[in-house]
């Protein structure tokens, strides 16, 4: 159950991330230079505005994949040092 | 008493992340004016809380490193202290400036067309991050009974550099935007739910960025602890 919960915490900073590249990744291409000359202003704004949303997406998410990681490694880290401290009150 | 005081405000500090959240997306309105970003500007919330709560634990660092080479040759056990509380806010600013790092190149890339580009602000805040980094990487691998008191002079060192990122977008005006308090005419918002989007936003940020920075802390507390005590059982035996 331990291993599964430490597995999770892990996991998520990790999916968050993923799922970060892949926002940025699948965000449409930009318009063209002269898009006035192949969509109205509504469908640019449209456009743009899709991918604005992907990129706000993406800095939320990353924030949280950064903040959670780094919370997921001072969580190991406490549990490294609670196996140490116990190992060092034994042996003295 | 410690773990439930910590608990309680822990669950406080989700709150608030919560209540920041629904402020920022749901309530502070889209930057629709005449040339304005539109829901791009959004960013906003979690770019400049973390680059203040970044700026609030270099000086803590900044604190901590002082206190330590002010009472390493009198009082230990301060010295020590002092030390713990310079390496958590090194470290947990320097996680806050790396979300800095990595949203602003994002925001960039939408409002400006570019992912970088060597503006002043830019430049001190990479340069920023790179000498709390060198000082994390001092820490992790140099040994000896130096190591604290060239990290000290180090986090001194690059304090130094939190004031001219600061000031950089008002003395030299470049591609980054004015700042939103204290700019040009301008700058600032322009809508009062966004103000207090932005508020609320920063007060969760600080609360978030102080958990961890008090978890850090206790872990470095333990650390030192740990091998202190490891010092008496080699001296014992």
């Amino acid at each position: 159950m331990k291993k599964l919960t430490t597995s999770l915490i892990f996991a998520l900073p990790v999916v968050l991330f993923g799922w970060a590249c892949t926002l940025l990744l699948l965000a449409p291409a930009e318009p063209p230079f002269d898009w006035m000359n192949s969509m109205s202003v509504v469908d640019h704004n449209a456009l743009v505005a899709h991918i604005d949303h992907h990129y706000t997406v993406a800095t939320y998410v990353i924030t949280w994949a950064i903040q959670l990681g780094y919370l997921a490694w001072l969580g190991l880290r406490w549990q490294t040092q609670k196996r140490g401290s116990a190992r060092s009150s034994r042996n003295s | 008493m410690k773990k439930f005081a910590i608990s309680i405000y822990a669950a406080v500090t989700v709150a608030l992340l919560a209540w920041g959240f629904y402020q920022a997306i749901y309530i502070a309105p889209a930057d629709d004016r005449l040339g304005g970003q539109g829901e791009l500007y959004r960013i906003i919330f979690y770019h400049v809380p973390s680059a203040m709560v970044a700026f609030l634990f270099f000086a803590i660092s900044l604190a901590g490193s002082i206190g330590y080479l002010s009472f390493r040759r009198s009082r230990d056990a301060w010295a020590q202290i002092s030390d713990a509380w310079a390496l958590a806010g090194a470290e947990v600013g320097v996680v806050f400036c790396t979300v800095v790092l990595i949203t602003g190149p994002l925001w960039g890339r939408r409002a400006w067309g570019i992912w970088w580009t060597w503006d002043w602000r830019l430049t001190t805040t990479l340069v920023l991050w790179l000498i709390y980094v060198s000082y994390l990487l001092l820490r992790r691998f140099a040994a000896g009974p130096q190591m604290q008191t060239l990290a000290a002079v180090l986090g001194i060192f690059g304090a130094l550099d939190v004031p001219i990122v600061y000031m950089s977008n008002r003395w030299w005006r470049t591609q980054h935007p004015a700042p939103v308090f204290g700019g040009d005419a301008d700058s600032g918002f322009k809508d009062p739910r966004m103000l207090h989007a932005f508020g609320w936003n920063i007060l969760a940020w600080l609360a978030w960025g102080l958990l961890i920075l008090v978890l850090r802390y206790y872990s470095e507390r333990r650390s030192q602890k740990i091998a202190a005590q490891d010092v008496q059982d080699a001296l014992n035996a």
